[in-house]
């Protein structure tokens, strides 16, 4: 059984909010849930990065080791899902989790939460598969359709990968190598040039005309 | 018939008919008692008198209000809060509107809801309070009154439990409850939410004709 | 070892004048770029970073406290929170068997303890604090003391009922409290009775009753940790009830431990309370209930509130008879 995974390649993100819209589309996700951000880092400044970030289907899920109901469950395929029938909305899996993944309909005054809403790899949750309840509750089932998450499939620059883990890496791998021998070809000095981190100085000197 | 659908449908129905009719019965056993007439020569008007009557009772008798600080507190908070989430919680009026067929009205906002909630429950814990702990309260008091209050108390704690409204058997329960207490109030001292109209009037008649001040 | 000042020197020339490598990191020098950007996305270069998503945290790529969170919750609190809460039942239980509840023969005459007030305060602070227990220890322990009984299913909605059952309870303790506070506070204010009292851990070492007054050293002790703690869980309480009013996540969390750590304590504590005002210390309750307690009672638990009152009661009489 292939084992589900994402990987986002900063190399290659351009921050274009695809993946964010595809899902929200396709999921027909409650308003005012994003089940996937796309997050900039040093935005404007050299070495700019974006990274598109959901739940990542951890192999040994914090979300579940904190939920007091405990109603998450892996699939088979290594996907982390959660049964919103037994979900009392506490927000505790929103505490553990490394990439903010989980998300509530509303964050209002006294603990109103409702019920947690995250990415579901487009796997739908306990409800029978493609069923109406499944799909008005977690979105859709693409993979027992035999399809990957939209997500993924949508992103332009394929940034985003989703899909078996072993087939990811080894894309990722030809990536990395690819642009290691790229670098080569043009000399050390470019990749000094490029990655060099801004001389301390810069970066204090920036942040104070900030603010 | 599942648990769900036996509270939802019969169960609904007769609780309904038992809390109208039993009032209904209740109200004219109590005036087919009929009025013994005042013999004595009016001083006043028995007519203003029990208008006053009906109002002045709502305020302590002069002198003793500190006395029964709690006691009106507790009162107080208890009963506006009750009717305020009786007629304008929200899951209260989308009930109306599909069960009893009434117009639906603009529902409270949430934060009111929640606020509302704990100030009918303070109030009604600190009557209840007083109910046991006082020991000339305790001693007026029948089973019939702990049962009022405890039911009372299971129906407020029960629907602030189902608040989430996401799990069925926790609304059903409720309901149920609420069914309970309907089926008990005609023949129960909760039936001063009718009665105590009555009794204003009746005393409120008889003070003003005699030129009692009311 | 005969030139040690030579190394002291030499220690203290190395702090005051460090090698010059270590004054400021080289320029250039080049830095893993995978290295570099995984700083940045671990947050730890305090690097803005933006989404165009709004949320809770949500230009936050890493969470750095989720793990924290999780090792004390699953390792820690539920672990300890257990031990402590078993280890009071159990040694209150042995306590009992071996020692046995206090008694005191009866004189049938009553004095009055407790107001109706303070009765009706201390009942509607104890009547919450019991609800916010049951609840409280069903969303911290449930799934591993209920749900492998009950069923996920059943289990979910105890759990949700005690949720929603505790974030409205909770204000009504906030209110309970201060009021219990304002009642009591006068009365349990530290003397240094207090202090011989609990030397002599009231009077269970043997040797009598120590003398105590209105509040013995141990209830002053509840007292005072019934007013932390629920100061405690009450500002923390307030945060996890109004999550709007702290941004991100980390507030939450840190409110979620104090909240959980003192309400445990409060929990524990108050088992030692309620074992003693039943079974370990008899009459006691009666106060509670009616107001009034026995003469003789007074007279064993509390001498010097019960000489007190029969000074005012002699100086009443005497300007009584004065009067007349
Ligand atoms: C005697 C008093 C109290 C006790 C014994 C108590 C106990 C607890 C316990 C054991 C938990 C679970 C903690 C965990 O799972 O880590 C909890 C959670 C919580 N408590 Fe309390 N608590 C008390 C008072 C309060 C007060 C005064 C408030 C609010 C004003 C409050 C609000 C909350 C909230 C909002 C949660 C999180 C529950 C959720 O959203 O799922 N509590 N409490
Ligand atoms: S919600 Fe968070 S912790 Fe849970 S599996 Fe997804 S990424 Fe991991
Ligand atoms: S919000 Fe729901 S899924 Fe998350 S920890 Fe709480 S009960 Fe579990």
């Amino acid at each position: 059984m292939a084992r589900m995974k994402f990987y986002c390649d900063a190399e290659r993100c351009i921050e274009c909010n695809g993946c964010v819209t595809a899902c929200k589309n396709e999921n027909e996700v409650p308003w005012g849930v994003n089940r996937r951000r796309v997050v900039t880092i040093k935005d404007g400044e050299r070495g700019e990065r974006s990274l598109s970030v959901a739940c990542m289907h951890c192999s040994d899920a914090p979300c579940a080791a904190v939920c007091p109901v405990d109603c998450f469950y892996t699939t088979k395929e290594g996907v982390v899902l959660h049964d919103k029938d037994i979900c009392i909305g506490c927000g505790y899996c929103f505490y553990a989790c490394p990439f903010g993944a989980p998300q509530f309909p509303e964050d209002g005054a006294f603990a109103s939460r409702g019920k947690m809403d995250k990415c579901t790899f487009c796997a739908g949750g306990p409800e029978e598969t493609g069923s109406a309840d499944e799909f008005r509750k977690y979105g859709r089932n693409r993979l027992a359709e035999g399809k990957l998450p939209l997500c993924a499939e949508m992103c332009a620059t394929k940034a985003l990968l989703a899909g078996d883990a072993n087939v990811i890496a080894d894309i990722y791998r030809q990536r990395v190598v690819n642009r290691a021998a790229s670098s080569l070809a043009h000399g050390v000095e470019l990749q000094r040039q490029k990655f060099r981190a801004t001389p301390e100085r810069e970066r204090t000197r920036t942040r104070g005309s900030e603010g | 018939m599942t648990v769900t659908e036996f509270v939802d449908g019969p169960l609904w129905y007769f609780a309904l008919a038992v809390f109208f009719l039993g009032i209904a019965w209740r109200l004219v056993v109590i005036l087919a008692n009929g009025w013994r007439g005042d013999l004595s020569r009016p001083r006043r008007s028995g007519l203003t008198g029990s208008v006053r009557a009906l109002f002045s009772r709502f305020a302590p008798a002069p002198g003793i209000g500190r006395r029964i600080g709690l006691h009106l507190t507790g009162g107080y908070l208890f009963h506006l809060g009750l009717f305020a989430l009786l007629l304008f919680a929200a899951p209260h009026v989308a009930f109306y509107a599909e069960r009893l067929s009434l117009p639906a009205w603009q529902p409270m906002p949430h934060w009111a809801f929640v606020l509302v909630s704990e100030l009918a429950f303070i109030g009604l814990m600190l009557l209840w309070l007083n109910r046991v702990l006082n020991p000339v309260t305790r001693l007026i008091s029948s089973t019939g009154d702990h049962l009022s209050s405890i039911l009372t108390f299971l129906v407020m704690l029960s629907g602030c439990l189902a608040l989430e409204q996401a799990h069925e058997p926790l609304r059903v329960l409720h309901f149920f409850l609420v069914e309970v207490l309907m089926i008990y109030f005609p023949f129960s001292s909760l039936m001063h939410a009718f009665t105590f109209v009555l009794s204003r009037e009746a005393l409120g008649y008889r003070y003003g004709r005699r030129g009692v001040p009311v | 070892m005969r030139h040690w000042w030579v190394w002291v020197w030499l220690c203290l020339g190395a702090t005051l004048f460090p090698p010059v490598h270590a004054a400021g990191p080289s320029t250039d020098k080049v830095l893993n770029p995978g290295a570099e950007l995984w700083n940045e996305v671990r947050g730890r270069q305090a690097a803005p970073a933006t989404t165009q998503v709004q949320g809770r945290d949500s230009q936050v790529l890493v969470n750095e406290w989720g793990e924290h969170f999780r090792d004390y919750r699953r390792q820690r609190f539920v672990r300890y929170s257990g031990y402590l809460l078993a280890g009071v039942v159990s040694l209150l239980l042995l306590y009992h068997l071996l020692h046995g509840g206090l008694e005191v023969t009866e004189s049938g005459r009553k004095v009055l303890r407790f107001e109706l007030t303070e009765r009706i305060v201390h009942w509607l602070l104890a009547g919450v604090f019991l609800l916010l227990t049951v609840t409280g220890v069903v969303l911290a322990f449930g799934r591993f003391v209920v749900l492998p009984w009950s069923g996920p299913e059943v289990f979910a909605v105890i759990a949700s009922a005690s949720k929603e059952g505790h974030n409205l309870f909770g204000p009504l303790f906030i209110v309970a409290l201060l009021w219990f506070f304002v009642l009591f506070v006068g009365r349990n204010l530290p003397r240094l009775v207090d202090i011989y009292w609990l030397i002599r851990a009231g009077g269970m070492l043997g040797g009598g009753h120590p003398a105590a007054g209105f509040f013995n050293g141990g209830e002053k002790i509840w007292f005072w940790i019934l007013t932390i703690g629920g100061l405690a869980v009450s500002t923390s309480g307030v945060v996890l009830d109004f999550p709007a009013l702290v941004e991100g996540r980390n507030p939450l969390v840190l409110a979620l431990v104090v909240h959980g750590i003192a309400a445990v304590v409060l929990i524990a504590a108050s088992f030692g309370h309620m074992y003693l005002g039943t079974l370990g210390v008899k009459g006691s309750l009666e106060g509670m209930k009616s107001g009034l307690v026995d003469e003789a009672w007074a007279h064993a638990h509390h001498v010097l509130w019960y000489e007190e009152l029969n000074r005012k009661a002699q100086a009443e009489s005497s300007a009584r008879e004065q009067g007349q």
